[in-house]
């Protein structure tokens, strides 16, 4: 299993002003699986994507990612499996505006292989960003520079790809194109991809649907026949 | 209080470390003005007062027809008041030790019409007191003479026991100096002590006075008064005759006070200019950060002018909280300098005011200082569009590579983290520029202290141990035969002994200039002669050898030839060159040169001696004093070893700036670092998410603020060296020379030190980077 999640808490404040962001989740995402979770805003959505990312901690409960228990790990531990295990795709692409597209997925790729000018730039060339690699962000549309983003997050090659709105910047059609350059890595990398939304149309493109609101799963489901990206309309 | 007021004050709160550090640097910037400049206007003041209240003299004449002088001066309306008396340079002898001290005549019962004493101890002399002195207070300090102790005065009948009647303080010796060649004396070498005119004239072997001295009405200094009355003395034959700014104790204090007054001026200027940046950069980033709260204040009917005085108001208030408290503890400290200072140099009157002028300069100028660096960014957000700034995300930057990368391409290849340090640097210029500017100002208010140091060590270094190479000086109680002198070669513990006449001398060019003459046997072993350009030359046998500054005074040139008047004696002299010293203005002459002009063999006055080495200078000393025909004994160590005590006062001063000038590096370099690291953390977010490890993330960004650090430190250097000469050349005139030396080493450490508070001033921001809400700011839109 890629993720599991058992009885996970997590509150913010305490006493009269405690807000359960996420209140006694249950689920259970298998390796490989393109799951998609939909929720208005402050459903818990991007919570649950930060414990699973390791940026935030449960309150209570288990959550396991890769057979690991993220429970009460220290800092350093949380570091190296966010180095190891893990790839976000933020809605605002969060690249280093001083770096080209080639150096920012260089910075990811030194970090975990020492110098990888060379995988960077294979990537940036999966991603269809071959001639952009010089590029700055401020020189590259807001699509590439998702791109860009994505490249980055796949560098590492991670099991688990974490996917925060990553359209909610984007235009529609730039934002489709987005959706299917994740499915395909999900895909061909058989990457586990969890992809948080308030976009349900997003939806019927994943392999499971997992709905909250409150705090809690209110619906969990699979799609028996995703369709293409490119099919999605909104 | 409004809701504005609370959102400024929480924000204050919010980042009150940085607040903290502005507010710390405008506090030691607006202290060191109030403290250096009240206790300027008070020692100015207790000069002042001084001078009014014991008559002060406004013109000094010395030899030549005082009386005739002193006839004209009286006949001029602005004077108030002239008293002839008799002044004579006489051997004492104080508990053993014999000295070339100074007999002053007083009139008695009755203090002087002008240069009156202060009785501190005893009483004041009577007409009874045939064989009384008042013992001036320095020299009662050292010798701990009071009334009832005694000494001895060399006169023509020979040594001739004193009794000590009182201890006083005159304005004339606050700074005990024998004369303008020879501001530094130590109480070892020099002493003075007040007699009844009658003993005066008996000690000094002279029939009537040969000092006139004028007081003018109210003691006001009046210009033309003065320079008439010096024309008149230099036409009178006088052989010293100087105003009251140049009497040799007042142009020492004088110096003093203007190193208090430049004290008040740079370096408060650097201190506020140091926080105006820091406030510049805070309320520049607040602004930045702020934006999208900006923009609802202003789509929700705030004026531009309440916004702009919103963010003024993050001036005003580090302004106020650091120059209120700031300019208190200044005044404050005035008081305890003032007292120090007037106690340790015996200053009879000791006046210490409360200026509220310097109160309210003080927060003004801390005030003005933190108002500038606000107005830049308050206007801009005052004019910030509304919808742009709601929008959130500031206009993104233009990546590009570095200038460096651009001139030296192969650095393109070095690890990312290096090349994003190199484009960090470039990315906001404006910080950038201001923490270079911190480095170069804490370097500057360093080195400027340093330097000071450095030239006074320098400076002693260079008249005692490469310009002077006696040991000791030996007077004689009268006119010797060179002989004489050489005979002194015989005694235990001697090596050599060269003798030496020294006289009072007028030169006179353009203008005419008072100074001592010295003759040395034509290549003198005894002293050094440095030319302008640094370099030794020997004593010319073919003119004289004058100090540098009498060039400008006199408008001579080396070749030229000067009227030279040496008791009464005038003649034509040729200048045979000029030297560089750093005390005094002196002119020297070698004895065959002189011996040549006069047509006539020169007795000695004195002589230079050397010790052989391993002497006992004691067993020497105690030899030579019981010769017959010696007056007094010199050691030319004593003054070199009194400078050195005072020594410490500039260690203590150097350490308070060095200690003032890493506050300042901190607070300035704490503040751009906090604004470099507020300003990514975004950045630092992503990257911690994406498994990037803390200490990867502060050394990237350590490296980059540390080259910016790197990069101020040779403009500092530089910057630091020219104000320090500035600085320097401030105090130069015909007194001293103070020629900038700043060793190797000093700049090293200093440049060091600063990089090490550079290092220590990121540890709080770098720390913050562990307490990143990682989660909150990689979803935030606005940062």
């Amino acid at each position: 299993m890629a993720v599991s999640l058992n009885s996970v808490w997590k509150t913010y404040g305490e006493g009269a002003t405690a807000v359960h962001a996420l209140a006694g989740v249950d689920a259970e995402i298998p390796s490989g699986e393109f799951t998609v979770i939909l929720g208005p805003s402050g459903s818990g959505k991007t919570t649950m994507l930060n414990l699973i990312g390791g940026i935030d901690d449960v309150t209570s409960g288990d959550l396991f990612v890769e057979d690991l228990n993220l429970t009460g790990l220290s800092s350093d531990e949380r570091t190296t499996y966010r180095r190891s295990t893990v790839g976000f795709v933020f809605q605002f692409f969060n690249l280093i505006p001083t770096l080209t597209a080639l150096e920012n997925v260089e910075l990811v790729t030194s970090l975990t292989m020492g110098n990888g000018a060379e995988r960077a730039a294979a990537v940036l060339e999966h991603v269809g960003l071959a001639e952009r690699l010089d590029h700055f962000p401020a020189m590259l549309s807001g699509g590439e520079q998702q791109r860009v983003a994505i490249a980055r997050a796949l560098a590492k090659s991670p099991p688990v790809l974490l996917c925060d709105e990553p359209t909610g910047e984007l235009d529609f059609e730039t934002g489709r194109l987005i959706l299917d350059l994740l499915r395909r890595v999900n895909r061909e990398e058989s990457q586990t991809v969890l992809l948080v939304t308030h976009n349900a149309a997003i939806g019927d493109m994943a392999d499971r649907v997992l709905r909250l609101r409150s705090g809690s799963i209110v619906e969990d489901r699979h799609n028996a026949n995703p369709i293409d990206a490119g099919e999605l309309t909104w | 209080m409004t809701p504005l007021h609370h959102k400024l004050l929480r924000d204050i709160r919010a980042q009150r470390a940085q607040f903290i550090a502005v507010i710390m640097t405008i506090f030691l910037g607006v202290t060191l003005f109030a403290a250096s400049y009240d206790s300027y206007q008070n020692l100015a003041a207790s000069y002042e007062s001084t001078f009014t209240e014991f008559r002060f003299a406004n013109v000094t004449m010395s030899g030549g027809d005082v009386a005739g002088f002193a006839d004209v001066a009286r006949q001029e309306p602005g004077v108030d008041s002239v008293e002839l008396r008799t002044v004579g340079d006489v051997p004492l002898q104080v508990g053993g030790l014999k000295l070339l001290g100074r007999v002053v005549g007083m009139p008695p019962d009755a203090q002087p019409s002008v240069n009156q004493v202060r009785i501190a101890d005893g009483s004041y002399l009577a007409a009874s007191d045939t064989d009384t002195a008042l013992a001036e207070e320095h020299m009662a300090d050292h010798f701990k003479l009071a009334p009832g102790s005694t000494f001895e005065v060399l006169g023509p009948t020979g040594w001739q026991t004193v009794a000590v009647g009182g201890v006083a303080s005159s304005p004339e010796y606050i700074w005990p100096a024998r004369n303008r060649q020879e501001l530094l004396t130590s109480p070892d070498n020099f002493a003075v002590a007040f007699v009844t005119e009658r003993l005066a004239r008996v000690i000094v072997g002279t029939d009537g006075p040969n000092e006139a001295i004028v007081y003018y009405i109210d003691g006001v200094d009046d210009e033309a008064l003065t320079d008439l009355l010096l024309a008149e003395a230099a036409t009178r034959g006088a052989t010293v005759s100087f105003a009251r700014d140049d009497q040799p104790s007042n142009a020492a204090l004088s110096e003093d006070l203007k190193g208090f007054e430049e004290l008040a001026l740079f370096f408060p200027m650097l201190f506020l200019a140091a926080a105006g940046m820091a406030t510049y950069v805070m309320i520049g980033r607040l602004v930045h950060a702020q934006r999208p709260q900006i923009g609802v204040l202003l789509a929700n009917g705030f004026t531009r002018r309440q916004v702009l005085s919103h963010y003024l108001g993050y001036g005003v208030i580090p302004g106020l909280i650091g120059a209120i408290p700031g300019a208190v503890a200044g005044v404050v400290l005035a008081r305890v300098i003032t007292g120090f200072y007037t106690e340790m140099l015996s200053v009879p009157s000791t006046l210490i005011r409360f200026y509220p002028a310097t109160l309210l300069a003080g927060v003004a100028f801390g005030l003005v200082a933190s108002i500038l660096a606000a107005i830049g960014p308050a206007l801009l957000a005052s004019r910030i569009a509304p919808a742009e700034a709601m929008r959130g995300s500031a206009p993104a930057g233009r990546g590009r590579p570095s200038i460096v990368e651009r001139i030296v391409p192969s650095l393109r290849r070095l690890p990312v983290p290096w090349r994003m340090a190199l484009r960090g640097i470039e990315r906001n210029p404006r910080r950038t520029l201001f923490t270079v500017l911190g480095v170069v100002l804490s370097l500057t208010l360093v080195l400027v202290s340093w330097g000071m140091l450095d030239t006074i060590v320098n400076l002693m270094d260079r008249q005692f141990v490469q310009i002077q190479q006696e040991d000791a000086t030996v007077y004689f109680a009268g006119p010797v035969e060179t002989d004489d002198v050489l005979a002194l070669q015989e005694v235990p513990g001697i090596a050599a002994a060269e003798s030496v006449l020294q006289a009072p001398v007028v030169l006179v060019g353009d203008d005419r200039y008072e100074s001592i003459l010295t003759t040395f046997d034509s290549g003198t072993a005894m002293h050094r002669f440095f030319g302008d350009d640094g370099k030794e030359r020997p004593l010319p046998d073919d003119g004289l050898l004058l100090g540098g500054a009498m060039k400008g005074i006199l408008g001579i040139s080396a070749g030229d030839s000067v009227q030279l008047s040496v008791s009464g004696y005038a003649t034509e002299a040729r200048v045979a060159g000029f030297i560089d010293e750093p005390l005094g203005t002196a002119a020297y002459a070698s004895r065959t040169y002189v011996e040549t002009v006069v047509g006539a063999t020169l007795p000695a006055t004195s002589a230079l001696i050397r010790y052989d080495e391993g002497a006992v200078v004691d067993e020497v000393r105690a030899g030579l004093v019981e010769m017959d025909g010696v007056a007094a004994f010199e050691d030319a160590n004593a003054l070199y070893d009194t400078a050195q005590k005072y020594m410490i006062f500039f260690y203590l001063f150097v350490g308070v700036m060095l200690l003032f000038g890493g506050a300042m590096a901190f607070a300035l370099i704490f503040s751009a670092m906090s604004v470099n690291i507020a300003e990514r953390t975004r950045e630092v977010a992503t990257l911690l998410a994406v498994g990037t490890e803390r200490h990867q993330i502060s050394r990237m960004i350590t490296a980059e603020n540390m080259m910016v650090a790197l990069f101020g430190i040779p403009l500092g250097l530089g910057f630091g060296y020219l104000a320090a000469k500035q600085a320097m050349a401030s105090f130069e005139s015909d007194l001293f020379a103070f020629d900038l030396y700043i060793r190797p080493s000093t700049l090293v450490v200093s440049a060091l030190a600063i990089l090490v508070v550079a290092l220590l001033s990121q540890w709080p921001g770098l720390r913050a980077i562990g307490h990143l809400d990682i989660a909150k700011i990689v979803k935030d839109r606005s940062l």
